[in-house]
């Protein structure tokens, strides 16, 4: 393998990726380190091609932006792994794979014959991760869930919103973002734990769970404490200084621990009474003190823009940025010097900008290697160039809608 | 028990605040040992301003529990070549200090190459190591409003500056896929022999979440705008308003099939033939009608109640769970053992989130307490740097261990 690394570390392992948007972004995470991800849909195509945006808003399986983004470095192949013939390719691809990661309501997989078991007794060191809303054992685990039920259960909608009105959900999907990433965390751990013993094993993700990571630290407070954090602008015990202030143009925000952060603005600010005080050097302090403090700083923010504060705030070396669209954040300096889009094209869409890989590897840094696969675009090359399958198989199949 | 699969694999932590404390965390629950190396001099934000409390921050121990605390001076020239020696006893060095801090201290990659050849760097950031925002001053509440997320996530046409989570998510986002990271350049390194520098930005963690977001405008030149609880698939769909006070469960019906099964499990099966709400897109059309009709059933029942009965038919439905229903009322949760209750030395019992990846050969968990500050100063100082009792006293007392 003189290749090694040459497309990221995970050059030259192969992933089955069966996953339905929870687990879109842990297939893209092994995929943009290096993995060769074969994503395998039903014989119609993923549901989630008819995800909107499209390409000039016109629907169409090729057309979905969501689609592109997450499927962005595999490869696409289509099989209907519940029919007898499809199960025995299936099988047969297992042989000559790393993992399978797969989204299915749990006993799924077994009832098709397809379950860890199975799988392992033809491929021991077959590492399989099923990332589903609420793991696979628990009361609950057999109900349904998208992302919004995951940020729901797990606190972070709680705390999101206006007061008395309705808890919002996250732009993008943090729910299934965050159980992607403990996904391909699991199968990181998974792959070096084998490196030595030569075994895969089973890894069971929950959203659920994920999900409550992202919100904080509400948890060991309450256990502690006894409070609870709730939708508010600027009242509670931890959301004082989360908030916005609005400028002559938008709003920035700032957030200052360090007591030298906080000199530092209030100095900026003209030493106004009563922040020069010693005792608002303490955030806790401050915390119990905002209207006093947001006040005082409210005034001064209107007086500049949000680009004047970032840059004369960064200056002065306290924690504040401008609250950008998203193509303000697109369009900056900063990210334009970090090349975090690289142009690609797609027979469909042409020519776009991708997310470049994260994060950055000095030695063996991930590469975008092909755009989105079209329906089935690997067929040929996978059944009939790994497989062995002759291309009147390959159309018997495809008439049968196993293919 | 199992031996776990980073069992052996040494990790130095120069951390503060979230991102960075989560890798070394992450790491911990499958077996690395993590050294967080700090100082009296300047702690972790987590530990707190107030000295007697410095052990005993619930928030603190969310981010740190399972690891070693080992207390150096960085700002004099001995603290750092202690550093430096641990450094080359070590597999991983997590940083996560402000742009320079590193550079001031002559522990960039290249000079840690020189006292361990295969060292893994991972230097977590809010903005990335380049760019001309690298040394900004980050925090993870004002990274998310850089990337977008901060202004997409609110009511549509809304005066409100935002609706985000009082929360941080890139930091945790940020800090389990610099783990993954990790775990990814020790791969690399057993394959190749090679150690590896990792730039990890949580912004950009967070904003590849936006990909589709940020295509809209790629493709199609469209700026994309608040929308609020927005399903394109999905009505009715959103959090609606349940007995109590402040009281929500989440619902989202994506079939015709499903609708049916909502208008059955509410007892309303007149709903399925009104004509406003016939098909999907009648059902879009009238969102103020929907969300009335919902809530007349919700609005006089338990959130849980909601989420059982919709889930018995079929339907979506998910409590807004607050911390103390978290606690309280989350069957799941009890069942899994998620919540994890842990004793601290000087904090008492303390519960934190369990660990949401289990694998079934080797399958991690809560690896014990927090470290007090500088708990295992004289351990490490001992065991790793081969220094004698008088030497570490010395050291002590010139407050270079310290």
């Amino acid at each position: 393998m003189a290749d090694i690394g040459a497309n990221g570390p995970l050059t030259g392992y192969r992933v089955l990726d069966l996953a339905q948007p929870i687990g879109y972004h842990c297939g893209k995470l092994l995929g943009d380190m290096g993995a060769e991800v074969i994503k395998i849909e039903r014989p119609g195509g993923d549901p989630a091609r008819l995800t909107p945006p499209y390409k000039d808003q016109v629907p169409g399986p090729e057309r979905s932006l969501y689609f592109l983004h997450y499927n962005t470095n595999k490869r696409g192949i289509t099989l209907d792994i519940a029919s007898p013939d499809g199960r025995e390719l299936f099988l047969e691809l297992v042989r000559h794979a790393d993992v399978v990661l797969e989204t299915s309501k749990p006993g799924t997989m077994e009832a098709l014959g397809l379950g860890y078991d199975t799988l392992a007794s033809m491929n021991p060191a077959i590492i399989i991760a099923s990332i589903t809303p609420f793991g696979q054992t628990g009361p609950w685990r057999a109900y349904e869930a998208t992302d919004i039920a995951g940020l729901a259960l797990g606190n972070p909608m709680a705390i999101s919103g206006e007061p008395g009105l309705e808890p919002l959900q996250a732009p993008g999907e943090l729910a299934y973002g965050m159980a992607s990433t403990y996904g391909a965390f699991g199968i990181a751990v998974a792959l070096y734990h084998r490196m030595e013993s030569g075994v895969g094993q089973y890894i069971d993700v929950s959203m659920d769970e994920s999900a409550a990571h992202i919100a904080g630290y509400a948890i060991p407070h309450y256990s502690h404490e006894g409070v609870k954090p709730y939708r508010s602008s600027r009242s509670a015990d931890v959301v004082d200084l989360y908030d916005a202030y609005r400028t002559k143009n938008g709003f920035v925000r700032l957030f200052i621990i360090p007591a030298e952060q906080w000199r530092n603005l209030v100095r900026w600010m003209g030493d106004p009474d009563p922040l020069t005080d010693p005792i608002f050097e303490n955030f806790e302090f401050r915390r119990q003190n905002t209207d006093v403090v947001h006040g005082a700083i409210q005034e001064f923010c209107l007086r500049y823009t949000k680009e004047e504060l970032y840059e004369e705030g960064q200056k002065r070396h306290i924690g504040v940025s401008p609250v950008n669209t998203p193509v303000e954040f697109i369009n900056s300096a900063h990210t334009k010097s970090r090349g975090v889009f690289v142009d690609m094209e797609h027979p469909v869409v042409g020519s776009y900008k991708q997310f470049a890989p994260v994060p950055r590897f000095s030695g063996s840094p991930g590469r975008l290697v092909r755009s989105a696969p079209l329906l089935g675009q690997d067929n040929e090359a996978v059944f009939c160039g790994e497989l062995g399958l002759s291309k009147q198989d390959l159309a018997a199949l495809t008439a049968a809608r196993v293919i | 028990m199992a031996t776990l699969p980073l069992t052996g694999i040494r990790v130095l932590e120069l951390t503060t605040g979230a991102a960075g404390p989560t890798v070394g965390r992450t790491l911990a629950e499958f077996g690395a040992e993590v050294i967080r190396v700090e100082s009296r001099k300047r702690l972790d934000s987590h530990r707190g301003q107030n000295e007697a409390k410095w052990n005993q921050r619930p928030d603190f121990v969310k981010l740190n529990r399972g690891k070693k605390s080992v207390t150096i001076n960085m700002s004099v020239e001995k603290g750092r070549a202690l550093m430096k020696r641990l450094v080359s006893k070590s597999d991983v060095l997590v940083e996560n200090f402000a742009m320079g801090v590193l550079e001031n201290w002559g522990l960039v990659y290249d000079e840690l190459k020189k006292v361990k050849e295969d060292i893994i760097l991972v230097r977590v950031k809010g903005l990335g190591s380049t760019g001309p925002h690298a040394t900004d001053v980050t925090w993870g509440p004002n990274v998310g409003n850089i990337m977008g997320s901060t202004y997409l996530w609110n009511y549509p046409e809304s005066d409100f500056s935002t609706g985000e989570a009082r929360s941080q998510h890139p930091d945790f986002m940020g800090g389990v896929t610099a783990a993954y990271a990790v775990v990814l350049a020790l791969i690399h390194r057993k394959r190749t022999g090679q150690g590896q520098w990792i730039d990890s930005a949580q912004l950009e963690v967070g904003a590849s979440l936006l990909g589709p977001k940020y295509l809209e405008y790629h493709v199609n030149g469209e700026e994309p705008r608040p929308m609020g609880n927005y399903s394109v698939t999905a009505a009715p769909y959103g959090a609606f308003r349940c007995a109590g006070e402040d009281r929500w469960c989440v619902i989202g019906v994506y079939t015709q099939e499903e609708w049916l099964a909502f208008c059955t499990a509410t007892g309303r099966p007149a709903l399925a033939s009104d004509a406003r709400f016939a098909t999907h897109l009648q059902r879009t059309r009238n969102p103020v009608a929907l969300r009335q009709a919902v809530e007349e059933w919700t609005g006089s029942r338990d959130p849980y109640e909601v989420m059982e009965s919709l889930q018995a038919a079929g339907v979506m439905a998910a409590v807004v769970q607050d911390v103390e229903d978290q606690f309280k009322r989350d069957k799941q949760y009890e069942a899994r053992g998620f919540l994890v209750s842990g004793d601290e030395p000087e904090l008492g019992p303390l519960v934190t989130e369990g660990v949401p990846v289990k694998l079934s050969l080797t399958p991690g968990g809560v690896q014990g307490y927090s470290p007090l500050v500088g708990e295992h100063t004289q351990e490490v100082a001992r065991t790793l740097l081969g220094l004698s009792p008088s030497e570490i006293e010395t050291l002590e007392l010139e407050q270079v261990l310290f």
